[in-house]
């Protein structure tokens, strides 16, 4: 058996980078990769992809070059790399075990060979493995995992297996030059989106698409055929009436990736939650729990390259017995700057432990992430952090000194004037973390006072990985959105039979809350979502309200003691915190203040309810909306179109004020009772697009706007995760057209025209969305250059309100 | 919710107008100069100045409404007064010329200006007519949606009318190649297909109408000798060139039958584009006279402004 000090898994950006500084250590090592070339998750990027470098602040220390640029060069630069140092790499080398610890690995490859190892460097990135066929024959050269480009092939017998979104796109982009089957497990298409399941469906029905597809059926087996025929093989298919025997030219399998967890939890290794985002814990040298097993890049957690590369080098120094500043600690001794010792980094990382208690539970490593990805402030007195109605959702966390909360509109004069103060190691501002919502109070500070600032995207991180972090989190929100929205000037000990009663309950969007007629046994706070309140009037469901996150609802039932009177539905994927009535009713009968505001409330509700009732229409346009999702923006761009003369000068504002790329279409999207909902963003309150973006280019500012900044990498995931499809990849141009030219020599594109960039500003494309044209004084151009005024932002609640007024 | 551009911030260019027209109402009427009212004398030449002033303004709302980033009031804002002081000129004008008019290059300005403000007076009339009827008709489906599925008919049509017989094919076909969507200016404008279209459509229809008759009318009869044949039928054969036999003038009433529903979804269809077209020609067509007639009232007001102060 051969026997190595370091064995390392996976040849992506860590694992090449440990395996290349090994080689220059001279220490002996094994890199293994599944795939037959190095770095798979990169070259399986499309062709000439962009990649960023990102942080850049972020020195690079590992022994292979790596600058932003085309995949391409960078993958050259890489194999000249891994060439130059000599370095011990085997392909096609598929792990399938690994066991042991420290001096004594055995490491099993799926080919039966073992190698020994001394250590373990896990860098096998969060993608998978892709799941083949497993019956005989799947290893045949014309049999494969993928597809880069359709139209590489034509004229083919193409069968593709599997029923996924990746199947069916592969098979829509083949049949266009070939003859296609496509292989379904099942009776229909339910795992892939509506718009793919459809499109598959209309083509395998078109008698002149040439596709065909084998429902309810298997690969049995694939044999290569050498009959002379044109066909490169015969497929064997289980079908539900027995086996067909096919002739094909071409296999493709899009039968999924295998996630790594399940291997990484068989070699040992501890995930903190069933989460499907939990990186696996590891120290500051990068050690899992089991001795001698280290963790680097994307499946600790780490997603970008230039972190990985630095990983992997560290890694062996580490192995090695050798004490390496981590590349980050200038970074973080230039944040520390504030802290009154904050030069020495390890001690004020202590510091900072020892003194915030929410950051208390989690890992070195997870510690300088988070501090990376944040700001450290010391405000003077008196200074304001963030203000009410503000639409920041970063997480403070208070390290020395205090803060004062004064909770509510400053301007509402029916707002009590209290003002909470907060202390060392406390945290504030996870209410808009968790709803989404604007601010609900404003934050001053006190006098020396140092505070965190840290970015929602981090937090969240945290609050998925560490389940101490989530449980600080979320009590504390329970504990303050009860204060603040139902019992101001209660204390936590008043509280604390109605908190623990609280649960969390999420719904999907168009699920019930609660019934008309149930019996009213809870209050539903809600904390994320949105939920609209209907009655059944003459036989049908009108709806007579819309609730934000935030407030409450069924308090009606509790103070009446009767039974529901109204059916709550959430518009959106809505979560609530249930407190239950029983204790909530002895909570008002102990503070008379807290009943009084109840029925306050209550009252107040009532008569809009029943005036709500007499007006259908506006309860009508409340559903239409909502059934596009409108619960869940912020703001909104809504056209009358009995105003609307159709000029489009709403797009040529956008374009004109946007570099020469509209983002908004107006024609597009639904009409209700002349209320036209465009496609243009909605700045929703959890924005969908925030997600998967790689360099977390994406962020609301204080007035709520979602925007793109120039970080953007161009690849499209925002695109995608976008439900209302108002987010497109574009190139912007600093082309100006002149409206002289153009109106007196009618030469040159008109104002406002959608224009093609300069050769010079390249092709390079970005996502574009609306940013409700922050970078402009007077708001949205779209809204501003509509002359008849058909075009409108709004608010939801705002539009609501109105709307139940105006007729 | 929404504001519409003639009640911008509560009327306010409608005050305005209705103030600048009762004051130039009320100085006309105190003024008796030497020889009646004329554009020569003071108050002339205050209206005149002031007419033009709005002239030029309200040309400016062609720049305006281009520069996207600017932030001079709202173009909603820039309409509303647009409107309401486009009308007022019109009593502006009037006095200005103290009802002096002749075959001269002064009221070839005060036509023109007259010409724009009523090309303008169509236009608010479009914008608060058509855009509901614009609706209404779309039912909430694209131009481009209503193209494609009318696209998808005609396949559909073409297809099953080939599989009914040679015949109906080049009926069909004839039918389809004379419809039209659209069109030039004034097709777009009346919102109809030319005549003969809608003959050979009604043609087409009649023909196929007609076919369905006979069948339906034969098959009876058909079957009946279908019948005595089959009994007369010794092999198994027979019977089953039979039955295909009958099965053949059956199958061919659905068809007609859904080929007539489908060239009748088509008709609809089409229709309603063409009305789409019209809606969109209508509220359009007012600016190609508006805006070249804005420049000639240009040019001839500054043909005016010269003449005056040459002939001084």
């Amino acid at each position: 058996m051969e026997r190595y000090r370091v064995a390392i898994v996976g040849s992506g950006p860590a694992g090449l980078s440990a395996a290349c500084h090994a080689a220059e250590l001279g220490v002996s090592h094994v890199l293994l990769e599944s795939a037959p070339h190095c770095a798979n998750t990169i070259y399986r990027y499309q062709r000439g992809k962009h990649v960023m470098a990102e942080p850049a602040v972020l020195p690079l220390r590992a022994p292979l070059p790596f600058d932003a640029g085309r995949r391409e060069e960078i993958l050259t630069a890489w194999d000249q790399a891994v060439n130059d140092h000599r370095t011990n790499i085997r392909f096609n080398a598929t792990v399938q075990s690994i066991a042991g610890e420290r001096g004594d690995f055995t490491l099993t490859l799926t080919d039966g060979a073992t190698i020994a190892a001394e250590h373990v460097v896990l860098g096998i990135g969060v993608q998978g493995n892709l799941r083949k066929l497993g019956r005989p024959g799947e290893d045949l050269p014309f049999v494969q995992y993928q597809l880069d480009d359709p139209e590489a092939y034509s004229d083919e017998t193409i069968v593709v297996v599997g029923a996924g979104d990746a199947a069916i796109e592969n098979a829509l982009g083949l049949v266009e030059q070939n003859r296609v089957i496509i292989v379904n497990t099942r009776d229909e298409f339910t795992r892939a989106k509506d718009a793919n399941s459809q499109a598959i469906l209309q083509a395998i029905d078109d008698d002149n698409v040439d596709l065909e597809c084998f429902y309810e059926s298997t690969v049995d087996r694939i044999d290569a055929l050498a009959d002379g025929s044109d066909y490169s093989g015969q497929l064997t298919l289980d079908t539900k009436d027995g086996k067909a025997e096919v002739p094909i030219h071409r296999l493709i399998a899009r039968i999924g990736a295998i996630p790594p967890r399940a291997f990484v939890e068989s070699c040992g290794v501890r995930f903190p939650s069933d989460e499907s985002a939990a990186v696996p814990e590891v120290t500051a040298e990068y050690e899992s729990n089991v001795p001698g097993l280290y963790i680097v890049g994307a499946l600790a957690g780490y997603p970008l390259i230039k972190q990985a590369m630095n990983q992997g080098y560290e890694v062996i120094e580490y192995i090695e017995g050798r004490e390496v500043e981590p590349a980050d600690t200038p970074l973080l001794r230039h944040k520390f700057a504030a802290i009154p010792g904050g030069d020495d980094v390890p001690a004020t990382l202590a510091l900072i432990q020892q003194r915030v208690p929410m950051l208390a539970p989690i890992t070195q490593l997870q510690l300088r992430e988070f501090l990376l990805d944040s700001e450290v402030h010391a405000p003077a007195e008196g200074e304001v952090l963030f203000r009410y109605k503000d639409y920041s959702n970063s997480i403070y966390s208070i390290l020395e000194g205090e803060v004062e909360i004064q909770p509510g509109n400053p301007d509402d004069p029916k707002t009590p004037r209290t003002s909470i103060p907060l202390g060392q190691g406390q945290f504030f501002g996870e209410m808009s973390l968790i709803s989404g919502r604007r601010r609900s109070a404003t934050v001053v500070a006190g006098r020396n006072c140092i505070v965190i600032e840290s970015s929602r995207r981090s937090l969240l991180t945290l609050m998925y990985s560490v389940e101490g972090v989530r449980r600080v989190v979320e009590e504390s929100f329970l504990l303050r959105a009860i204060q603040s929205q139902i019992a101001p000037g209660c204390s936590a000990d008043d509280l604390s039979e109605v908190v623990g009663t609280a649960t969390v309950e999420k719904f999907a969007a168009g699920d019930t809350v609660f019934r008309e007629g149930d019996a009213g046994d809870c209050l539903q706070l809600i904390r994320r979502g949105s939920v609209t309140i209907s009655r059944e009037i003459g036989g049908r469901e009108i709806v007579l309200a819309y609730v934000p996150a935030g407030q409450y609802v069924g308090e009606m039932a509790l103070v009446s003691d009767s039974p529901r009177s109204a059916t709550v539905r959430a518009a959106v994927a809505t979560e609530t915190v249930r407190l239950e009535g029983t204790a909530f009713k002895r909570l008002m009968e102990q503070h008379p203040d807290v009943r009084r505001r109840v029925r306050e409330v209550y009252k107040e509700r009532l008569t809009e309810d029943m005036d709500m009732a007499n007006r259908t229409q506006s309860g009508n346009i409340i559903s239409f909306l909502v059934e596009q999702g409108v619960g869940e923006a912020t703001d909104v761009l809504l056209i009358d179109e009995s105003l609307c003369i159709r000029c489009d000068y709403c797009e040529s504002a956008c374009a004109s004020t946007h570099g020469g790329v509209s983002r908004l279409n107006r024609e597009a999207g639904p009409t209700f009772a002349n209320v036209h909902v465009p496609t243009s963003c909605r700045h929703c309150e959890h924005p969908h697009c925030m997600k998967e973006c790689p360099p977390d280019a994406i962020h609301r500012n204080a007035n709520g706007e979602v925007y793109i900044d120039d970080t953007c990498i161009g690849c499209g995931n925002c695109e995608k995760n976008c439900p209302y499809g108002v987010i497109r990849m574009g190139t912007e141009t600093k082309r100006r057209p002149s409206l002289w030219t153009w109106l007196l020599t009618g030469l040159g594109p008109e104002p406002g025209a959608e224009l093609k960039p300069k050769k010079k500003e390249g092709d390079r494309k970005k996502a574009v969305k609306c940013d409700m044209c922050r970078e402009l004084d007077g708001g949205p151009a779209c809204v501003r250059a509509c002359p008849t005024g058909a075009a409108l932002r709004v608010s939801p609640e705002a539009f609501f309100e109105m709307s139940g007024k105006d007729d | 919710m929404h504001t519409s551009f003639l009640t911008h911030m509560d009327f306010r260019w409608l005050r305005i107008a209705l103030l600048v027209t009762a004051g130039a109402v009320a100085v006309y009427a105190w003024h008796d100069p030497i020889g009646g009212p004329n554009g020569g004398t003071w108050v002339g030449y205050g209206l005149g100045g002031l007419g033009a002033a709005i002239i030029l303004l309200l040309l400016w709302y062609g720049v305006r409404k281009r520069r996207f980033a600017s932030n001079a009031g709202t173009v909603r804002g820039w309409l509303s007064a647009h409107v309401y002081l486009g009308l007022a000129l019109i009593v502006i004008a009037t006095l200005h010329t103290g009802f002096q008019f002749g075959w001269n290059i002064h009221t070839v300005a005060y036509a023109l200006m007259i010409a724009v403000v009523l090309s303008g007076l169509y236009g608010v009339y479009a914008y608060r007519r058509y855009p509901v009827q614009m609706t209404a008709n779309r039912t909430g489906v694209s131009p481009q949606a209503m193209l494609e599925e009318i696209g998808s008919l005609e396949q559909q049509a073409v297809e099953l009318a080939d599989r009914i017989d040679d015949s109906t094919h080049q009926i069909v076909l004839r039918s389809l190649r004379n419809s039209a969507i659209g069109g030039g200016v004034l097709a777009q404008l009346r919102g109809g297909r030319p005549k003969k279209s809608e003959k050979v459509e009604a043609r087409t229809e009649a023909i196929l109408e007609e076919k369905n008759r006979t069948l339906v009318a034969s098959l009876d009869e058909i079957k009946q000798r279908e019948a005595d044949r089959i009994m007369r039928a010794e092999s198994t054969m027979r019977f089953v060139a039979g039955q295909l036999s009958e099965a053949q003038p059956g199958q061919q009433v659905a068809r007609i039958r859904e080929l007539m529903d489908l060239l009748g979804r088509r008709r609809k269809l089409v229709q309603r584009l063409n009305r789409d077209i019209q809606h969109r020609a209508l509220l359009q067509i007012w600016l190609y006279f508006h805006v070249p007639l804005s420049i000639a009232l240009l040019a001839a007001l500054s043909a005016h402004i010269v003449a005056v102060f040459a002939y001084w």
